[in-house]
């Protein structure tokens, strides 16, 4: 057989290769038409199945969401702001997540998870991974809200750091609102969240905050990527605006601890303050306190702009001016406060000191805030037309919401005589501020009014609107009323308002600094549903209105404190120290108020005996610094024609001559400088900048530097300045 | 033109099935790497495109090289070639670079091109199997001096590829019998051998089946049973395939006109036929399975003419070791057949393995060559096999 085959002669062999590829040849061209049937097949038999799926999972309109723009106070600082913050989830079924992978790190993985987020231990975390993998949980929440930080630490973690495809850490990108301030102002500056009715101002500007948001095509690609088609349709979000307020911070800061310690300290349900300025309204501090069940105050509320209440003896200011524009009253009309009592119909008004202050002035009977004294007057002059009373009140624009922009202001409320619920007793109670209902930011914007003379602005939250930097709105002062009263009147309200600081009820504000002008308040309160009464007890509302200082007023504030339930509810002793807490801070930051020392007290400046003035002692420091005391306080100086940036007074007979103090230079050549007589905040910018160490001993100037002026700066190295 | 014409030699049917399959290949990369580009290269399509169209251009040079050089010379290069394909797949096994957890890949020092050795080897096996099937011609039905000595190398290569590569050392050992078989070695032995390879395959799967299993092997095994059981909901690949085969109808969606190719995990290469159907229909498809049955005519047509069985066995092996790829990277895209990393010869993206593909192709040519003068002699012939 063989033999056979090997005697085929050339072209048999040929033949005999020839057939073989043929076969092959036409057993490729099956596998080809095979091809083209099975892709017939699919085209026109399951066509119609496979072009349906693709209709469903290509492509998806997909939000990209606008940056929220962030809420700033006046001096800069951020108020509220968008943080990114993580959801991040397990999905713990995972094909290439197997068993040998899963066991063999969840210790480990349950150990790194216990010290990142502590709040559950390691055990803890092993036993709930493991049973949500049982359960084919594969969606299982480790942590609602982790910061990019812990992201960053737990993306290294065992099994997550198979990421997303292998080990199933699923994260989700939350940008979460912050206030960096935590409490300050918090329920002012408010909330915008979805399904829930916004608050402050996050909400009243919620349309400049939220920007809009962008939408663009997006396709999945493999790997569960969605990769943007860019087309027509494509919208790119806008951020939103910034939102600069008028509050200060510093003010701000003092305003919530002030409120909260005397809130504290008197057991207090729940209290405000609000500091305005005055020419313009501006809101510096606004603060709202309640009492939560642990005892502790924050902000929950904003009560001075939504809680709408009887104000008391605070409103007993706006009774006394309507009789007296009305021409029905002087400062100096008397009445008698018998003893201290007085019945209208078949009601009794009280005085809260017993026995009354026998016959007294209109001006006293508000310094002492006389019920009964004020009851008397404004039922005498208007009870035969209390309608004139109203239209007063009206015209100065009590009953008039401020049409704040932040939402939920209280409706104030001043009852007409045409109106079903007044009675006889109606008109002297509103002299004391009952059967009237104004919120505290509508009793300061009267008060304000006064301190402004006459002129009723709006209070405003917001001074201006920026778009990447750049002002694209801002809120001029609004007028509410051009004049109140007229001007004779407002002198009148104003003596009144000091004369309660100097004679009455708020004596204890009195300082030798500056003066307030004021008035104390305290009120009954009716609660909505309990009535007068309150948990077995009256319910009592202590406030203080007034503005600073009283000559030339620059801010108006009101404390209200809400039913201290310790038996110091007077105005004046649990609002009048908040008030006085408040108005000192400012005062003292407030360069531009202060009196001219020289006008206000010329004895303390004593002369010497040939009449010119002793030098004063003048310190070593920024040039420009020296300069601007010595300009403001009057006193001569010779600059010697010298530019310097560091300079030195030094006091002369009858001028300070300043001398230059070239620091600079000497750090230029790596010398220690001279800064003996300099202050510390000066000294250490000068020292640290150059490379040292500071060390501080003692307070006060410094007296004495470790290392000697001159010689060689070594970097790092330390030197200690003794003060004295 | 006409110094053109006078500079390229050969096979012009051949130099067409070329520039047409090339002209495909272009287009289709450039529409299916959108994705890639989105990922690396920041939306930059061109960057994929260029690098494929100077790849393609460094292909034709190479091949216009190669089907200048007298084929029997391959003859002699294929004992030099295997000695160095050998080594460098072992190299490779143990340190190559991983892409996809496979070992296929081997950069090479000092020039730092990556290329995938199996592609020489491929190369390398086929010369020589040719070489020694046509030396041993007049005792090819003998066991120990033909079949074995054939046999040997083409284990070993094959097996130095499989761990890494199944499918490319399943598509060479195929193409290693095909060669056996038209170089008329016994078909008891073929057969046998054909036995054992099924045996052991049945072997290999069935332990894949058992073992707990992981990396390289654990994708061999997801791929056969998602075929086995038909569960298209579970194999992503498949199921996107048939969409954009769907979605083509008669004429397709036109050039660029893709949405699969965003879905297809390589659209570029491994799934490039669904991307080409999507776009140019059902008639694209048969243009392009037309192209390499008619490159595998005509190199039959060549054979058919070749003065000796090394030319006849060389042409005929590198023509099937390419329309074989095709088949099977065809049959994949359509379902027929389980997803492998096969590319589409000429037409995937992926350049090492399009610049070995054109060196067999001018290794045909340069057969090709020698039948034309042949040709002179014989002119009737010509006309019997165009006929059939």
């Amino acid at each position: 057989m063989s033999k056979m085959k090997l005697s085929l002669g050339k072209m048999d062999v040929r033949k005999d290769i020839l057939w073989r590829v043929y076969l092959i040849y036409f057993i490729i061209c099956l596998m080809g038409l095979g091809i083209i049937y099975q892709t017939f097949q699919i085209q026109n038999i399951e066509g119609d199945k496979w072009r349906s799926l693709a209709e469903t999972t290509t492509t998806e309109i997909h939000k990209i969401k606008a940056v929220r723009g962030n809420i700033y106070a006046s001096g800069g600082s951020l108020l509220a702001t968008s943080i990114p913050n993580y959801e991040i989830r397990f999905d713990t079924q995972l094909p290439a997540l197997t068993d040998e992978i899963f066991n063999a790190n969840i210790d480990s993985l349950a150990f790194h998870l216990a010290i990142l987020f502590p709040f559950k231990t390691e055990s803890q975390y092993r036993k709930e991974l493991v049973k949500a993998r049982r359960n084919g949980n594969r969606y299982h929440l480790i942590q609602r809200s982790a910061n990019y930080n812990e992201l960053k630490a737990l993306k290294q973690f065992p099994i997550c750091r198979l990421g997303r495809y292998r080990g199933g850490f699923i994260y989700k990108q939350i940008n979460r609102r912050q206030k960096p301030f935590n409490q300050l102002a918090a329920r002012t500056i408010g909330f915008d969240r979805p399904d829930v009715r916004p608050v402050g101002l996050e909400g009243a500007y919620a349309q400049y905050l939220r920007g809009v948001d962008g939408h663009r095509l997006e396709q999945k690609i493999s790997g569960g990527v969605w990769k943007p088609i860019h087309d027509a349709l494509e919208v790119e979000p806008e951020d939103g605006s910034d939102i600069v307020t008028t509050i200060d911070v510093n003010i701000q800061d003092v305003a919530h601890n002030a409120l909260a310690y005397q809130l504290s300290k008197n057991d207090a349900d729940h209290g405000c303050v609000v500091l305005m300025e005055v020419e313009t309204g501006e809101i510096k501090a606004i603060a709202n306190l309640k009492r939560s069940n642990s005892g502790a105050y924050y902000e929950w509320y904003n009560y001075a702009v939504g809680e709408s209440t009887e104000p008391g003896s605070t409103f007993k200011l706006a009774a006394l001016i309507a009789a007296i524009e009305d021409g029905h009253l002087t400062l100096e009309d008397t009445v008698d406060t018998e003893d201290g009592s007085v019945q209208f119909y078949d009601q009794v008004m009280h005085d809260s000191r017993q026995g009354g202050y026998g016959v007294i002035t209109v001006r006293e009977a508000f310094e002492k805030s006389s019920n009964v004294a004020l009851s008397k007057l404004i039922y005498r002059c208007y009870k035969n037309n209390p309608q004139q009373f109203v239209d007063r009140l009206y015209k100065m624009g009590l009953n008039d919401p401020l049409g704040v922009d932040i939402a939920g202001e209280g409706e104030p409320m001043i009852k007409k005589p045409r109106d079903n619920d007044w009675s006889g007793i109606t008109l002297p109670w509103m002299a004391v501020g009952y059967e009237v209902m104004q919120t505290p930011l509508q009793i300061l914007t009267f008060y304000n009014a006064i301190a402004n003379d006459g002129r009723m602005v709006k209070p405003q939250f917001i001074k201006e609107i920026r778009r990447r930097g750049k002002v694209i709105k801002s809120f001029p002062t609004e007028v509410l009323n051009e004049s109140i009263c007229s001007r004779e009147t407002i002198d009148d309200a104003k003596t009144m308002l000091e004369g309660v600081i100097t004679d009455g009820t708020g004596r204890n504000l009195r300082n030798s600094t500056y003066r307030i002008a004021g008035k104390t308040g305290t009120a009954r309160i009716a609660n909505g549903k309990y009535g007068y009464k309150y948990e077995g007890q009256y319910s009592y509302q202590a406030s203080f209105c007034g503005y600073f200082p009283a000559e030339n007023p620059k801010y108006s504030c009101i404390v209200v404190v809400n039913a201290p339930s310790k038996n110091v509810y007077y105005g004046n002793q649990v609002a009048g120290p908040i008030f006085r807490d408040i108005a000192d801070k400012v005062y003292a930051s407030s360069i531009e108020i202060h009196e001219n020392l020289v006008d206000k007290n010329p004895e303390s400046w004593a002369r010497r005996e040939d009449g010119s003035s002793p030098m004063p002692y003048v310190t070593y420091g920024f040039q420009d610094d020296l300069e601007y005391i010595l300009s403001r306080l009057d006193i001569p100086a010779d600059y010697q024609d010298m530019e310097s940036t560091w300079a030195v007074a030094i006091p002369k007979d009858s001028i300070v001559s300043i001398e230059v103090r070239r620091l600079d230079e000497d750090i230029e050549k790596g010398k220690v400088p001279n800064v003996i007589g300099m202050t510390a905040q000066d000294a250490i910018f000068v020292l640290e900048n150059a490379g040292l160490r500071v060390r501080l001993v003692g307070g006060g100037m410094i007296v004495r530097q470790s290392i000697k002026a001159g010689s060689k700066i070594y970097s790092g190295s330390e030197i200690i300045l003794e003060l004295s | 033109m006409e110094r053109i014409s006078d500079l390229i030699k050969g096979d012009r049917t051949i130099w067409i099935v070329v520039v047409i399959l090339s002209i495909f290949s272009v287009l289709a990369v450039y529409s299916s790497t959108g994705t890639l580009a989105y990922k690396y290269q920041q939306g930059n399509t061109e960057y994929y495109l260029l690098k494929h169209f100077a790849i393609l251009i460094t292909g034709l040079v190479l091949m216009y090289l190669a089907h200048n050089v007298k084929y029997t010379y391959y003859s002699r290069v294929s004992q030099l070639l295997i000695w160095i394909a050998v080594p460098l797949l072992i190299i490779t096994l143990f340190m190559g670079t991983t892409l996809n957890q496979a070992p296929r890949w081997l950069t090479l020092p000092v020039v730092g091109i990556t290329f995938q050795t199996s592609d020489l080897a491929k190369l390398a096996l086929i010369m020589f199997v040719a070489r020694l099937l046509s030396k041993k011609q007049s005792q090819i039905k003998d066991l120990k001096s033909a079949f074995l000595p054939i046999i040997f190398p083409v284990l070993l290569v094959c097996g130095l590829i499989l761990p890494a590569n199944l499918s490319t050392a399943a598509v060479l050992f195929m193409t290693c019998i095909c060669l056996m078989f038209i170089g008329r070695v016994k078909m008891q032995y073929l057969l046998s051998l054909m036995g054992i390879g099924i045996v052991g395959l049945c072997c290999v799967v069935g332990l894949l089946m058992l073992t707990p299993s992981q990396g390289r092997l654990e994708t061999w095994k997801n791929r056969i049973e998602h075929f086995v059981s038909g569960d298209t909901e579970g194999n992503y690949q498949v199921q996107q395939s048939k969409i954009a085969i769907a979605k083509g109808g008669w004429l397709g969606v036109g050039p660029g006109n893709s949405t699969q190719r965003n879905f297809l995990p390589h659209p570029y290469s491994d799934f490039i036929f669904a991307i080409i159907i999507e776009e140019y229909g059902f008639l694209g498809a048969t243009v392009i399975i037309l192209m390499y049955l008619i490159l595998l005519f005509r190199t039959i047509r060549i054979v058919s003419r070749s003065p000796g069985a090394f030319g006849t066995l060389l042409a005929m092996g590198c023509c099937l070791s390419l329309v074989f790829q095709a088949m099977i990277n065809m049959a994949v895209a359509v379902n027929l057949f389980p997803v492998t990393g096969m590319t589409l010869p000429l037409v995937s993206m992926g350049g090492t393995s399009i610049l070995f593909t054109s060196i067999a192709l001018g290794i045909i040519l340069s057969v090709s060559k020698s039948t034309g003068q042949e040709d002179t002699v014989a002119p009737k012939g010509r006309r019997k096999l165009a006929m059939a």
